[in-house]
């Protein structure tokens, strides 16, 4: 759906992005991950057209990108903002049409999605009386007003309430089950296991990593596995020998347990469990991988480590 | 295009739908009809007494002027010619505070000059003007014309009058005509200032709020730009009708209402007139009426409204595109809606610059500073006014009046390329200081 190539913007001296190569497929779900400053939001504003790119290529649906495209695509930025004095109905108007939507089909689209979002009752209310989640969601409805093939979106959830991020988060999902393409980009890395599909990630005006989430999992897994059992903690520890390092343990009551264990040397998975069949009753057994925030923080702390020892 | 347009009508809607939109349409005609009320009610109450000698050589007036009613004007009538060096130094012409110079050619040119020693009120040449012109008319009448008085004041020539300083005569004064041009100038860069200043801050506040980057991705920072001086622009221009047909309908209701016309044929009753002649009080009404209708006269017809209507428009328009992308890219390269505080001094200077260009002109309209003031784009809306209103281009010069408006145009057009690239660069910038250096940087980068 959309291919960045080589995209390279500096500000004055500043390098803001340097290199970029990326590709989002398709009806998917794509995190743009990366600490503050890494140059997120420059390459969304330079995907939007909003800044031009000193040198590289972006295509949209196989074609070279033009402004033509950018009717086919919503952006809801990070720092959003709507006219204060301006009622909400005039706004979504104004903004849809600026989408291309024409006079008839914005009222139509304004109906089915104040509808969905239950803020019918807002309309006729000026921005200013809204509070900021209210605000946020008329931002969020704003964006999709024009159904766009390609949706960008910059901390979608910052400012919501848990109510509303369950809302935000599921109207994503059934965007994409309608083959919509999503690019979030993201300090919320629960959201980003939830949902995403895909994701890459920017440090330091470079891309660092991209690949699918349990594919940048994966690559980080340290052979950390987890078993959960119910018997006696004892004839646990005695059944494992020296091939099997007890990382920690969490005791969850009614004599069930849930252990982590490293292996050592050439030990696998099928010979943890061959030595507890029959010493306990496990209930569950899985490898741990990485959360997405341990793939950031490992992915991007020894890069700020090395820049702190240089 | 369609960005802009869409962008231009919501400027339009939210300018039209604001407070001080609404205060500014009904206070400023108010306040502008008060000030031409207070000027022709109460302006001629401080009397002065001028004594002037009328040098006929050809005896077109026929030593007589109407105005033996006047208290505050005596002629007197020379036969022969009067070198203005001699009038000034000469004794027996100490007693005359003016001499109005009746030339042979009078009757075609339509030019009459006045030599002063003091600068008269401009109540006070008014009354010479119109005295002068009066008796021109029933002259005309008498000598070339059946026609009566009212029929022939709708077909003549206006006459101009101007009034020299005899002992400084080359340095024209300004007459009445250039006033109102200075007043149209005037007009112009009180609506473009406030209104510059209005896309200014709307500017500057879409940044603050952060909807611009929202816009951003829809429509381009030219389109962005643009629209909003289009839109700020017609809202401007709504503006200005509003306060035409307002001060119009004024100006009717007070020649209906508080002055009685004396010009109307219908109210031109010699009888009358002779009734009343010994009431002061009546002398007084038909007076300032007089002068009022002077002024109106001045407005409708001497002025060549047509012309100036039209060039008006135009200067406007261009003027106001010139400073509009000027204060656009000002809006721009703010880092903060409160940095708009520092750049209020320097654009009031600019407003300043460009009126007292304008009055420059309106009293040196020949000097070669008047020619800078009025090829430069930022003065010239203004000083074309003035030059226009003075009756400059009619004397050979017209195609200076579209030199200027070519100039204009190209700089404007300039102007909002720079203002673009400005814009451009600029929009997204949030919190920073605004420095040259930036701002030299931003100029040369296109993207």
């Amino acid at each position: 759906m959309l291919e960045v190539k080589n995209i390279s913007k500096s500000f004055f001296r500043k390098e803001a992005l340097n290199d970029i190569s990326l590709k989002v497929n398709k009806g998917e779900i794509f995190g743009l991950l990366g600490p503050n400053g890494a140059g997120k939001t420059t390459l969304i504003r330079v995907v939007n057209r909003i800044v031009q790119q000193d040198s590289g290529s972006i295509r949209f649906d196989g074609e070279l990108m033009t402004e033509v495209h950018l009717a086919q695509m919503g952006y809801l930025p990070e720092e959003r903002g709507l006219y204060k004095n301006m009622t909400v109905e005039a706004h979504a108007v104004f903004l849809g049409r600026l989408r291309g939507l024409s006079k008839k089909g914005v009222q139509a689209k304004i109906n089915y999605w104040f509808e969905r979002f239950e803020i019918n009752d807002w309309r006729k209310k000026r921005v200013e009386e809204l509070s900021k989640g209210m605000a946020q969601k008329v931002q969020f409805v704003c964006t999709v007003l024009h159904e766009p093939k390609f949706l960008i979106l910059d901390e979608p959830f910052s400012g919501f309430d848990p109510i509303n991020v369950e809302m935000i988060k599921q109207e994503l999902i059934e965007m994409r089950a309608a083959g919509k393409t999503i690019m979030l980009s993201t300090h919320n890395m629960k959201s980003v296991e939830e949902i995403c599909d895909r994701a890459a990630l920017i440090h330091n005006s470079k891309k660092i990593a991209e690949g699918t989430i349990s594919e940048l999992q994966s690559e980080r897994k340290i052979g950390l596995y987890a078993v959960r059992f119910k018997g006696s903690m004892i004839a646990f520890v005695n059944a494992l020998w020296t091939g099997f390092e007890v990382q920690d343990k969490e005791v969850l009551g009614d004599d069930r347990f849930v252990i982590r264990i490293k292996m050592r040397g050439n030990n696998s998975f099928e010979d943890l469990l061959k030595v507890l069949i029959g010493q306990v009753k496990i209930e569950a057994a899985w490898e741990v991988l990485p959360t997405m925030e341990d793939v950031f923080i490992d992915l991007v702390q020894p890069k700020i480590l090395e820049r702190h020892e240089e | 295009m369609k960005n802009s347009m869409l962008i231009a009508i919501r400027e339009w809607k939210e300018r039209m739908g604001s407070r001080s939109f609404v205060l500014f349409s009904v206070l400023g005609p108010l306040i502008i009809l008060g000030l031409i009320y207070l000027m022709f009610a109460f302006g001629g109450k401080s009397k002065q007494h001028w004594n002037v000698l009328v040098a006929d050589p050809t005896g077109i007036m026929g030593n007589k002027i109407m105005a033996s009613e006047d208290r505050s004007i005596s002629y007197a009538f020379a036969d022969g010619y009067i070198e203005m060096e001699e009038f000034a130094n000469a004794k027996k012409y100490q007693p005359y505070d003016a001499l109005l110079e009746v030339n042979e050619k009078v009757l075609s040119n339509k030019m009459g000059f006045v030599f002063f020693r003091e600068k008269p009120s401009v109540r006070m040449q008014t009354r010479v003007q119109y005295h002068f012109e009066r008796r021109l008319e029933e002259v005309m009448i008498n000598e070339f014309t059946s026609l009566s008085l009212s029929d022939f004041r709708k077909i003549k020539q206006p006459l101009s009058v101007y009034f020299r300083d005899v002992y400084d005569p080359n340095n024209q004064s300004s007459d009445l005509s250039g006033w109102v041009g200075f007043f149209y100038g005037t007009i112009i860069f009180t609506f473009i200032f406030l209104f510059g200043m209005t896309i200014m801050r709307s500017v500057s506040r879409e940044k603050s709020n952060r909807i611009v980057e929202v816009l951003l991705a829809s429509a381009s920072p030219n389109q962005l730009m643009i629209g909003k001086i289009i839109g700020v622009g017609f809202s401007a221009l709504a503006q200005f009708l509003i306060w035409i047909v307002m001060i119009g309908l004024g100006l009717y209701f007070m020649r209906e209402n508080l002055f009685p016309d004396i010009l109307n044929a219908a109210n031109l009753n010699v009888y009358d007139l002779a009734l009343q002649a010994g009431d002061h009080s009546y002398q007084e009404t038909m007076f300032t009426s007089r002068e009022y209708n002077q002024f109106v006269e001045l407005i409708y017809n001497r002025v060549q409204f047509v012309n100036m209507t039209a060039f008006f428009i135009l200067f406007f328009i261009t003027g106001y595109i010139f400073y509009g992308a000027l204060f656009a890219a000002v809006g721009a390269t703010m880092g903060s809606e409160s940095d708009g505080q520092q750049f209020i001094l320097p654009l009031i200077f600019l407003l300043c610059f460009a009126l007292y260009g304008g009055y420059y002109v309106l009293n040196y309209p020949d000097s070669p500073m008047a020619d800078v003031l009025h090829y430069l784009p930022f003065t010239s809306p203004v000083v074309v006014m003035v030059k226009l209103a003075q009756g400059y281009y009619v004397q050979g010069h017209v195609y200076e009046i579209y030199l200027t408006l070519l100039l204009l145009i190209i700089s404007a057009f300039a102007m909002l390329g720079i203002a673009s690239r400005l814009y451009k660069n600029g929009i997204l910038q949030f919190g920073h200081r605004v420095r040259l250096k930036h701002i030299f940087k931003w100029l040369q980068n296109p993207n």
